[in-house]
């Protein structure tokens, strides 16, 4: 369901909780080294480029929605009867709340507390999962800003652990053009080996690296990735553009125009109230 | 531990006069612990279903249509055929433009990473990761897979060559919007905090970390099967360190860890 | 093309094309779009607050394109508030939510000169804040038609123990809100709720209201929009300017004013434009603010 491009977003079931206060955001917390805490919050570094499109029903064009359906009672079942549970054996799930959720690891879910540091240039790219911001919230900026500028003068970046929803990320916190950005990493165990496709054969003949040696000096570059777009994306841009200029956009129709006059006592009362408004 | 992943495609390294048919694999296998949604009512494994806002009615897939909304509750229809028309060329050429210097591209441009065994052509194969070792450079290149275009990096490690998927430019919000107030910080701040990273650094030793979080939810699970009750904690919070508070927390830190 | 760099609240943020007409038979440029807003925030900003901004971005004026975004633009700076919001398809989408002068002023800066948001906040998006009529006149009527409509529902409203307050839609019509601000509120009750008096003010004034979207049964008459109270639509935020000729204003009225202005015959009278919208929510402060504040219960349902 989730896509790659989005990266993990805690994931909050609707059990009972009803309406919570509304959320800033992704994550929010500490950021600490050592005995120095500084407030942040987590923000996005990347967004999903592709054409977002709405399902829609052919019948009248009304928009489509996503709903959990229970196979046994046969029927469409609301957020407040959802809950999340552990399959240990055929039908049978052990229940998790959300509350047990953030208990299983309280001093990680709303702290990032770095450890160590480490010289990026020792991290292989292959551990890189997701990158976000850091921004500093009220008051802890001037503590951010100190952060963001001696790992940018030691050229170090901090390894922490958090929690955020179900998961528990590796992190790596670099400082880059001024601005703290985390990176989750991969869990060693969670990167295959390559053993089974590298070469047996390791040599290296030297006329053929000559001649790939030879191509490539003439193709050196600096790094801009604003020469690259997404071709895809544009082609289909193009073609609602056109199709718009073409034909009206569909409209579904928006309600039910039944005959029915809605509850009983809230007519009675509108009625009795209308009389009295008119005789005004 | 497993092995890489079976192939995922076939492609062609393609630049001067350089043609190598390489295999793709998946770098990475994350595991983790699977929930199901539930009826909390008779514990059944929920399923998906698209209804229909209108009539409150599952709709089933043939009578689906994509529309994108060009106003509010309006929208232009796009047929698959018309988004097939709209895909690129299927090719199997990856196409490397230019070259840059290791390093050059920012972390947040890195998306995921594929192993690329050769297909024959192990002199080549061999060569090319001998001259991005020696020349400490990795090749930018496009390439189209599964109906959708690719930006990427082409990189050795080790004994072979990968390709690191990159993000394009207009889906990475870029560091520099983010502008903050210069506040002025002391040299003896700077200083103390500087030594203080020096003395927590250590070399990079990623063995180290487990996914410790996954072992205590695995345990969580086991204790609820056996019928215990869990007590419901509050997660830590800190207090943030006041400003005028900073050099004091930091002198206290190095005086910690020295 | 001038850029300059403003400092806001400690934010630095870059804007450009200041000098450009937007309003060009009028002559409003960015730079006094960015000055309105500037000026208005403290009273749009807690209408603005937590909301998913629905923008409508005319970066070459009034008279072009526009192009709607319910998502938030991908291009923000890092400090810009926005909020993952699950639409009910489950696709996953980030929107804006303009909680502050900075966030603002970097929206207006891509000329989204009208801001829309919808009737609930984004961290409850099923519990909408207030019910709302919106009075939209047919061909053939106009905006003192939709004063007459909106002064029979005060009456009626009042009946049944319920406050609610006008505004100017900057356009055609009036949008009158009856604020609710309980969790316990429902889009089904306010549905079901303003249907109902729709319908019975169709019933009672059927020269003047219709209940019905259908065009044929809009003509010359005020049709009463019940259905925009619903999760998936939203309503152009009080004090934002809209994309006609002139920069107008959706602006408050006093009940006693509307009821002045209805006397007096004129439609122009009712509308506000910027300077004047400054000029008098900084005289007589915020008088929507009752419609974020104010707790009522919908009865009978």
């Amino acid at each position: 369901m989730k896509t790659r491009a989005e990266g993990p977003v805690p994931w909050k079931s609707s059990s009972g909780k009803g309406n919570e206060p509304a959320l800033q955001g992704i994550w929010s917390g500490t950021i600490s080294f050592s005995l120095v805490a500084i407030p942040v919050q987590l923000a996005k570094a990347v967004e999903p480029g592709r054409v977002s499109f709405r399902m829609l029903h052919s019948k009248d064009y009304s928009p489509l929605a996503r709903r959990m359906f229970c196979p046994e009672e046969e029927t469409t079942v609301p957020p407040d009867e959802i809950i999340r549970g552990y399959e240990i054996g055929p039908d049978k799930y052990i229940v998790i709340t959300d509350e047990e959720l953030e208990s299983v690891s309280p001093e990680r879910s709303r702290t990032i507390e770095i450890v160590e540091f480490i010289d990026m240039k020792e991290v292989d790219p292959v551990y890189y999962d997701h990158p976000y911001y850091l921004v500093p919230s009220k008051g802890g900026e001037k503590a951010y800003q100190l952060l963001v500028e001696v790992m940018r003068r030691t050229d170090k970046a901090g390894l922490a652990k958090f929690v955020m929803g179900e998961r528990e990320y590796l992190v790596a916190v670099k400082s880059t053009e001024g601005v703290l950005a985390l990176i989750t990493l991969h869990y060693i165990a969670e990167i295959l080996p390559y053993e089974g496709i590298s070469p047996k054969d390791r040599k290296i003949d030297a006329e053929e690296k000559n001649r790939i040696k030879k191509s490539i000096k003439n193709m050196m570059a600096d790094f801009s990735p604003e020469k690259y777009a997404d071709g895809r994306r544009k082609k289909i841009m193009d073609l609602l553009k056109k199709k718009a200029k073409e034909k009206a956009p569909v409209e579904a129709p928006q309600v039910e125009e039944e005959e029915g006059e809605g509850p009983a006592d809230l007519v009675a009362a509108l009625k009795a109230s209308m009389r009295k408004v008119k005789k005004r | 531990m497993s092995m890489a992943g079976g192939a995922i495609w076939k492609g062609n390294i393609f630049f001067g006069d350089t043609n190598l048919p390489v295999k793709l694999h998946t770098a990475i296998r994350e595991e983790r612990i699977q929930f199901h949604l539930l009826h909390r009512r008779d514990h059944v494994k929920l399923r998906q279903q698209m209804i229909c806002t209108f009539d409150k009615k599952p709709v089933p897939v043939e009578a689906q249509v994509k529309g994108f909304e060009v106003e509010e509750g309006k929208y232009i229809i796009i047929d698959p055929e018309e988004l097939e028309q709209a895909a690129p060329e299927s090719s199997r050429m990856i196409e490397v433009h230019e070259f840059v210097t290791t390093g050059q591209i920012d972390p947040v441009f890195l998306d995921r990473v594929y192993y690329l065994e050769p297909d024959f052509h192990v002199k080549g194969y061999n060569a090319l990761v001998g001259v991005l070792k020696e020349m400490e450079i990795e090749g930018i290149c496009t390439w189209t897979m599964r109906k959708r275009s690719y930006l990427g990096a082409l990189q050795a490690s080790g004994t072979i060559l990968r390709l690191n998927t990159l993000r394009y430019a207009d889906e990475v919000i870029s560091a520099k919007s983010l502008e903050l107030r210069n506040i002025p910080l002391s040299e003896k701040e700077l200083n103390i905090g500087s030594d203080l990273i020096n003395q927590l650094t250590g070399p990079f030793q990623p063995q180290k970390f487990e996914n410790e979080h996954e072992k205590k939810l695995r345990h969580l699970i086991d204790r609820k099967a056996r019928g215990e009750k869990i007590a419901v904690l509050v997660p830590r919070r800190l207090k943030p360190t006041a400003s005028d508070k900073l050099l004091q927390a930091l002198e206290a830190s190095l005086k910690h860890v020295a | 093309m001038s850029r300059r760099v403003v400092e806001i609240a400690g934010r630095r943020l870059s804007v450009s094309n200041l000098e450009k007409d937007l309003y060009p038979s009028y002559g409003f440029t960015k730079a006094h779009i960015l000055e309105y807003y500037r000026r208005i925030a403290t009273f749009i900003m807690p209408h603005l607050k937590g909301r998913a901004l629905t923008l409508k971005r005319y970066p070459e004026g009034v008279d072009k394109p526009y192009f709607f975004e319910k998502r938030c633009p991908s291009h923000r700076p890092a400090w810009a508030k926005t909020m993952e919001v699950r639409r009910d398809d489950g696709e996953r989408m980030t929107v804006c939510l303009v909680n502050d002068l900075e966030t603002l002023i970097w929206v207006e800066n891509l000329a989204s000169l009208e801001l829309h948001v919808p009737l609930a906040r984004a961290g409850s998006p099923e519990t909408p804040d207030s019910m709302v009529f919106d009075l939209d006149p047919g061909d053939g009527a106009n905006i003192l038609d939709c004063a007459r409509v909106a002064l029979i529902l005060r009456d009626l409203l009042t009946e049944l123990r319920l406050s609610g307050y006008v505004k100017t839609s900057g356009k055609k019509g009036l949008h009158v809100y009856v604020p609710l601000n309980r969790k316990e509120t429902t889009f089904e009750d306010t549905k079901r709720f303003s249907k109902a008096v729709a319908e019975i003010m169709q019933k009672n004034y059927p020269n003047l209201v219709t209940a019905r979207m259908a065009k044929e049964y809009r003509k010359a008459k005020v049709f009463i929009n019940w259905a925009q109270n619903d999760s998936s639509k939203t309503m152009i935020c009080v004090y934002s300017l809209r994309a006609r000729e002139k920069p107008i204003v959706s602006f408050p009225l006093a009940w006693k004013e509307l009821e002045n202005l209805s006397k007096q015959g004129d439609p122009e009278k009712l509308q506000v434009m910027h300077s004047e919208a400054v000029d008098r929510a900084e005289k007589q402060d915020d008088l929507f603010r009752e419609v974020i504040v104010k707790k009522q219960k919908l009865p009978y349902l």
